[in-house]
C-alpha cells in the first residue's frame, strides 16, 4: 500500500498528457458501453419473447401482407389455441422525424394475446368501443405530453392506406410488462385502417397461441404447409426468431456494432501504451537512480503498471459513468426506430473491467521495459 | 589494525562496443578499512566512476571479486544484490537526482519505503536525517523549490537515512558553486568524523580531494599511485 502514493505522484507528473490518457478511455468506454447497450435493446426484445407464440408472415418478405382469413384457417389447426394479427401503419405524426412504431391490431385477440400489454379495465373497454381509439405506451406520452382522451392526427405514410389524415382519440396509456412489448409504440383499430385501404381483408402478420412449446416446430411447418402453392405462401417462426429478424432489418448489428467497438478499444489501446512508454522514456534517469537506492525489478514493473492501470480505471469508470447516467431509454428511445435501451450495470462493470484490461495491456511492454533497465547504461545516458 | 570494510582484489572490467573489448579497469586491488573517507581521482575515463559502481553494485566486475562487510557482492543475484543496496549503500549522484514529483521529505524517504518501518518510524528517521543537513524546514519543498546546494544537501539525506555501512558519492559537487560546493564537503567530513560513516568520494576537483583521509589516483584503469592526505 505504501506504493500507491507513488504511483499517483507519477501519474500526476504530466497532468495534461495524464488527463488526455483518461479521457481517451473514458470516450472508449462510454462508446462500447453505450454500443452494448444498443444491442442489448435489440436482443431484450427477442429474449423476452413468449414461447407460447409464434408469428406468422409471408415467406418473401414481412413487407408483403396476407389475408386476414388465413386467422381462421390457422385457429383450426392442432395445437393452435388463439390467433390474432397485425399490420404496420407507418403514419407520420406531425413531422417525420417523430417516428414510432405504430401497428393496426385486431383489438381483443391482440390484447388477450399480449398480456404484457398492461391496461387498467376502463381503459381497455374505453379502446375496445371507440373505432378510431387507439392505446399508447407510456414511453410515448412522456416523450411528446400526451393525455388521455387528447386527439392526435397520423398522416399517411404507405399509400395504400389512402391520402387522408386518420384523427385518432387517446383512449388508453399502457405499460410494458415485460421486453418483449414496447412502450414507445401505437395500437389501434384493423378495421379503421382496413376500411381505407386499397387492399381491404390484408393483414401484415399473424400472432398464434400454441398451447405446448415443444410443439412449436410442427405447428409452424404445418401452418406454412396449409398455404403451400396459394399466392400468399407463410414462414412461420417463434416469436424470438420473429424479433430477431425485425433487428437484422438493420444489418448484422453485432458484427457491425462490435466491430466498431473493438475498434476504438485498440485505438486506445495503443494509446495509452504509447503514453505510457513515452512516460517511462522520459523517466528513464529516475528509474535509475530508484533501482540504484535499492528497489527491485518487480517493485518497478508494478509501479510503472500501477500507472497504467491507474490512469485507464479512472477513465473507465469516468466512461462507464457518463454512459450510465447519459445513455438511457428516454434520451435514445425516442425519435428513432431502436428500441429502448440503456446501459445496465453489468455493462458499467464490463466497461470498467475492460478499462483494466486496457491499463494493464498498455503497461505491460513500458514496465517489462522500465525493470529491465541497466542501471549503469540509464545513468550513464543522462549524465 | 581497523579492519577492511572494502576488499577488492584484482578486479576487472571490461565494457563491450559491437564487436570490441574495451578494458576499463585492469587488475584492481584495494583494501578501504571501515571509517574511511576515500577520495578517487584520475582523468575521465580513467575508470573511477565504473569503479564507485561496481562498489555500489549496481554493476558486475568482468573478473576479480569484491567484498565489502561480510559478503562478496560480485556472486550475488540481482534481487539479492538489490536488496543488499537498499540496506548497505547510500549514494550520493553529481546531479543530484531527485524525484521531482516527490517532496524533500519524500525523497528521503524513498529507500525508507523498502524496509519494514512504519509510517512514524519513517517519519522520524527523514526527520533526523533532514535534520542533519540542517533542511528540516525544508521538508515540503518540491526539488524545483531549492537550490543547487540544497538539493545535493537532500540527496545526502537520501543517502543515509537508511543509516548505510558505506556512502559512495560521484563528483558530488561538480556541479555546484563553490560555496555549496563547500558545504556540501563539511557536511561530507561531518558525516565521515562525527557519524563515522565510510566514504568512497569520486572528483575531479582538488579541494574535495583535500577533504578526503586517502587518495586513490586512476589512469588508464589502472591504480597508479597512492596518496595519503
Amino acid at each position: 500500500m505504501k506504493f500507491v502514493g507513488l504511483v499517483f505522484k507519477s501519474a500526476r507528473r504530466n497532468l495534461r498528457r495524464t488527463m488526455l490518457t483518461v479521457f481517451s478511455v473514458a470516450i472508449a468506454v462510454f462508446l462500447f458501453a453505450a454500443l452494448r447497450a444498443v444491442l442489448d435493446g435489440f436482443h431484450a426484445a427477442a429474449e423476452a419473447s413468449s414461447s407460447t407464440r409464434i408469428v406468422t408472415i409471408r415467406s418473401t418478405s414481412m413487407i408483403f401482407s396476407m389475408p386476414s382469413t388465413h386467422a381462421e384457417i390457422v385457429r383450426g389447426l392442432p395445437g393452435v389455441r388463439d390467433v390474432t394479427w397485425a399490420s404496420w401503419f407507418g403514419g407520420i405524426y406531425k413531422d417525420p422525424k417523430n417516428f414510432f412504431g405504430q401497428f393496426a391490431i385486431e383489438p381483443e385477440s391482440y390484447l388477450r394475446m399480449f398480456p404484457e400489454i398492461v391496461l387498467t379495465p376502463e381503459q381497455k373497454a374505453a379502446f375496445l368501443e371507440d373505432r378510431t381509439g387507439c392505446i399508447v405506451g407510456d414511453g410515448l406520452v412522456k416523450q411528446f405530453g400526451w393525455k388521455l382522451g387528447d386527439k392526435i392526427v397520423l398522416k399517411v405514410g404507405i399509400p395504400i392506406y389512402g391520402r387522408e389524415d386518420f384523427p385518432f382519440t387517446i383512449r388508453g396509456i399502457y405499460k410494458a410488462g415485460s421486453n418483449a412489448v414496447d412502450n414507445q409504440t401505437m395500437l389501434f383499430h384493423w378495421k379503421y385502417a382496413d376500411e381505407r385501404s386499397v387492399r381491404p381483408g390484408e393483414v401484415g402478420w399473424l400472432v398464434s397461441e400454441i398451447a405446448n412449446p415443444d410443439q412449436a416446430p410442427q405447428i409452424a411447418d404445418a401452418i406454412d404447409r396449409k398455404f403451400e402453392n396459394t399466392p400468399y405462401e407463410t414462414k412461420t417462426d417463434t416469436e424470438k426468431a420473429f424479433q430477431s429478424s425485425f433487428a437484422s432489418m438493420f444489418g448484422n448489428l453485432d458484427l457491425l456494432l462490435g466491430s466498431i467497438a473493438i475498434a476504438v478499444v485498440v485505438t486506445t489501446l495503443f494509446v495509452a501504451g504509447n503514453t505510457m512508454a513515452m512516460s517511462v522514456r522520459e523517466r528513464t534517469t529516475e528509474i535509475a537512480v530508484m533501482r540504484t537506492l535499492g528497489y527491485p525489478s518487480h517493485i518497478i514493473f508494478f509501479l510503472i503498471a500501477g500507472e497504467g492501470l491507474l490512469m485507464s480505471l479512472v477513465g473507465g469508470v469516468l466512461g462507464a459513468s457518463l454512459a450510465r447516467v447519459l445513455v438511457t431509454p428516454s434520451t435514445f428511445g425516442g425519435n428513432s426506430f431502436m428500441p429502448p435501451f440503456g446501459v445496465s450495470g453489468r455493462n458499467v462493470v464490463i466497461g470498467v473491467l475492460l478499462s483494466a484490461l486496457i491499463g494493464v495491456a498498455a503497461g505491460l511492454i513500458p514496465a517489462t521495459m522500465a525493470s529491465r533497465l541497466k542501471i549503469v547504461d540509464a545513468l550513464r545516458r543522462a549524465a | 589494525m581497523t579492519m577492511a570494510l572494502i576488499e577488492l582484489r584484482d578486479v576487472t572490467k571490461t565494457y563491450k562496443r559491437d564487436a570490441i573489448e574495451i578494458p576499463v579497469l585492469e587488475s584492481v586491488t584495494i583494501s578501504v578499512p571501515e571509517g574511511d573517507y576515500l577520495g578517487l581521482m584520475g582523468p575521465s575515463g580513467s575508470g573511477k566512476s565504473t569503479l564507485l559502481n561496481l562498489l555500489a553494485g549496481i554493476d558486475r566486475p568482468t573478473g576479480g571479486s569484491i567484498r565489502i562487510g561480510d559478503t562478496e557482492i560480485s556472486t550475488l543475484s540481482e534481487r539479492a544484490l538489490a536488496a543488499w543496496r537498499a540496506r548497505h549503500i547510500g549514494f550520493i549522484f553529481q546531479l543530484y537526482n531527485l524525484i521531482p514529483v516527490l517532496t524533500a521529505f519524500e525523497n528521503v524517504e524513498l529507500p525508507l519505503l523498502l524496509t519494514s518501518l512504519s509510517k512514524k518510524q519513517r517519519r522520524e528517521h527523514v526527520m533526523t536525517a533532514l535534520n542533519i543537513v540542517s533542511l528540516a524546514d525544508r521538508a515540503a519543498h518540491y526539488p524545483r523549490q531549492l537550490s543547487g546546494g540544497q538539493e545535493q544537501r537532500v540527496a545526502i539525506a537520501r543517502a543515509i537515512v537508511t543509516d548505510p555501512t558505506l556512502l559512495l558519492a560521484d563528483e558530488p559537487t561538480g556541479d555546484l558553486d563553490a560555496k555549496s560546493a563547500g558545504e556540501v564537503l563539511t557536511l561530507l567530513q561531518r558525516l565521515n568524523t562525527e557519524y563515522k560513516k565510510t566514504i568512497v568520494m569520486v572528483t575531479h576537483d582538488p579541494h574535495a580531494a583535500e577533504r578526503a583521509t586517502h587518495l586513490l589516483h586512476l589512469e588508464k584503469g589502472t591504480l597508479v599511485e597512492q596518496v595519503g592526505a
